[in-house]
């Protein structure tokens, strides 16, 4: 009886658990259909009786009104900017972490209070100096990728959790005569992968959703970001609905499949994020 | 000579430890550095970011924000977004985590990355899905004016507008802000809620008396995060309301922007981020200040 009563219970559990997933889950379904949708039934239906590619056609095939190879290039402009950030953060946090937390080297002190300090201020106030310096390097990956290629957040990530691997593992490469460099690539880099995994994706996810500079610093239409493009183009009050729509699946689709095939590596670094 | 060339073990390891932060203090040198002391010296300048003229006009920029009202009004509402966001993300938060820590093992994982889809999606896709469902002629306000004979101009209407942006932050962010306290449940020992269901303690009284005191700095953790987005908030209002109506919905980012990068008084703009760095700062110190004392208080 004890068992069935607990079985009840963990059955109207997940009904209400499900109930609230299906409305946070239900702008995507939306956004999903309305890029399916016919074009005089756009944002009309909730079910609509039939499918279409128009859409999606529109924004990317020859026949569409407006030019097709812009969407295909800002696909391409945001992969080409969020790929090298999110490498860069990893390699740059994996050295730091390893230096900081592993190497007893004289600098550390000097570092960590660089780092504190940095966190201390809102990037907001860097915005327009950071405009001037990077003016120069104006729709151009390097304009884009630079300014924000390394994080904080990052960083930390990997000295907290460098601080929790014994330092035995290391000492004994280094009997062994291996050096810091040596050690960094071959020990330390591959016992890091839960929390790589993490940080490449999440840096990836921020840089894919940054608007603010990339519409700064590449105004030019075939140096946008899909996100950046589908703003200019969407603001106007003329935009079409539906290839808005696609356009939008198009930028989100990517980034939930690719977190979704990681998602086992979620709990271990939601653990060290809380360090 | 040659022997003293010969670098000892530490100091090769400090070169070494040098070598691999060197990217890193370039970059903090460039792009930090620099520019925030840039910052300073433009704010308190008048120029306007293309011409040579630039006049020293001392603290002229700092006065000049008392009395602007777009200041005010994004002074005002980062307040404003604070209250409700830091809230109903902490709720939000809470009970899915509480809901899906109760699920079976098996669905527990996946159930919780798919509440955490909304946090991946980009601000641009939001206000997309936000500004058409909110149309005057959608599904959605037909549907509302058809049975209820409502009529709401979402984005127009000072009242709604503003809600629709805490929305919309919140219903990002939950799925998040759950993984965090999900993981703060879930390391509570197996001996405490035993030892809350022997005292008979279950429901809302084990929440309120076992679980959250339990859980404090996680809680903590989220209450911080959600701060520093509130403050942080630009996408959503750049492209569904700029800011309006009647300045309802503005932020300091989205001013900032506006003065630095539409109307070229980069200046004014310099000033008017370090006032909103200031009270940002401020802020985070009576958080802390708060959030101290309730650690104190159980034992952390």
């Amino acid at each position: 009886m004890n068992k069935k009563k607990i079985s009840v219970k963990t059955v109207i559990i997940t009904i209400i658990t499900l109930i609230l997933l299906a409305i946070s889950l239900f702008p995507f379904y939306y956004m999903i259909v309305q890029s399916l949708t016919s074009w005089d039934m756009v944002d009309k239906t909730l079910v609509p009786s039939g499918l279409t590619l128009r859409s999606y056609e529109y924004l990317l095939g020859r026949g569409g009104a407006t030019n097709s190879m812009m969407w295909f290039k800002a696909l391409w402009n945001s992969f080409a900017v969020s790929f090298p950030t999110a490498v860069i953060s990893v390699v740059v946090g994996l050295a730091i972490g390893y230096s900081v937390s592993k190497m007893k080297f004289k600098g550390e002190r000097f570092i960590m209070n660089t780092l504190l300090f940095q966190m201390f201020f809102p990037t907001v106030i860097l915005l327009v100096p950071r405009y001037m310096i990077t003016r120069s390097l104006t729709n151009s990956y390097a304009g884009m990728i630079l300014p924000l290629c390394i994080s904080i957040w990052a960083v930390f990530m990997y000295i907290n959790y460098f601080k929790t691997i014994p330092n035995d593992v290391f000492e004994a490469a280094k009997i062994d005569g291996a050096g810091n460099l040596r050690i960094l690539t071959s020990i330390a880099f591959p016992i890091t992968k839960s929390v790589t995994t993490i940080v490449f994706l999440s840096i990836f996810m921020q840089r894919w959703n940054e608007l603010m500079w990339d519409m700064l610093i590449s105004p030019d239409i075939n140096m946008q970001t899909l996100n950046v493009l589908i703003s200019t183009q969407f603001k106007p009050m003329g935009a079409f609905p539906g290839p808005m729509y696609a356009a939008s699946v198009i930028l989100t689709l990517p980034i939930i499949i690719l977190f979704l095939c990681f998602s086992k590596y979620f709990k271990e670094g939601i653990s060290f994020m809380l360090k | 000579m040659k022997d003293k060339m010969k670098l000892n073990p530490g100091r090769k390891r400090g070169l070494v430890g040098w070598l691999l932060n060197a990217p890193y203090l370039a970059y903090s040198l460039i792009f930090f550095l620099i520019p925030l002391i840039w910052a300073a010296w433009l704010s308190v300048m008048d120029w306007n970011l293309m011409s040579k003229d630039r006049t020293f006009v001392g603290l002229d920029n700092f006065k000049a924000l008392f009395s602007d009202t777009r200041v005010q009004a994004a002074f005002v509402n980062s307040f404003r977004y604070l209250l409700p966001i830091v809230i109903l993300c902490f709720l939000g938060g809470l009970v899915i985590a509480l809901l899906v820590s109760k699920l079976p093992d098996k669905i527990k994982g996946f159930i919780a990355v798919l509440f955490f889809i909304p946090y991946l999606t980009s601000g641009v896709a939001t206000s997309v899905v936000v500004k058409y469902f909110f149309n005057y002629n959608s599904v959605f306000n037909e549907f509302l004016r058809e049975h209820f004979n409502l009529n709401v101009n979402w984005l127009t209407d000072e009242k709604f507008a503003f809600w629709v942006m805490v929305f919309i932050v919140v219903w990002k962010m939950s799925g998040y802000y759950a993984l965090f306290i999900l993981s703060g449940i879930e390391s509570i020992d197996v001996e405490v809620n035993e030892a809350a269901a022997l005292d008979g303690s279950c429901g809302l009284h084990k929440l309120i008396h076992v679980t959250l005191p339990m859980i404090m700095p996680t809680l903590t953790t989220v209450i911080v995060l959600a701060t520093g987005l509130a403050f942080g908030i630009y996408t959503e209002p750049y492209l569904l309301t700029g800011g309006g109506p009647n300045l309802s919905t503005t932020s300091w980012q989205l001013e900032i922007y506006n003065a630095s990068f539409t109307r070229f008084e980069s200046g004014y703009g310099a000033a008017m981020a370090i006032a909103s760095a200031i009270q940002i700062f401020i802020t985070l110190r009576i958080i802390n200040f708060i959030t101290d004392r309730l650690n104190r208080k159980f034992g952390y």
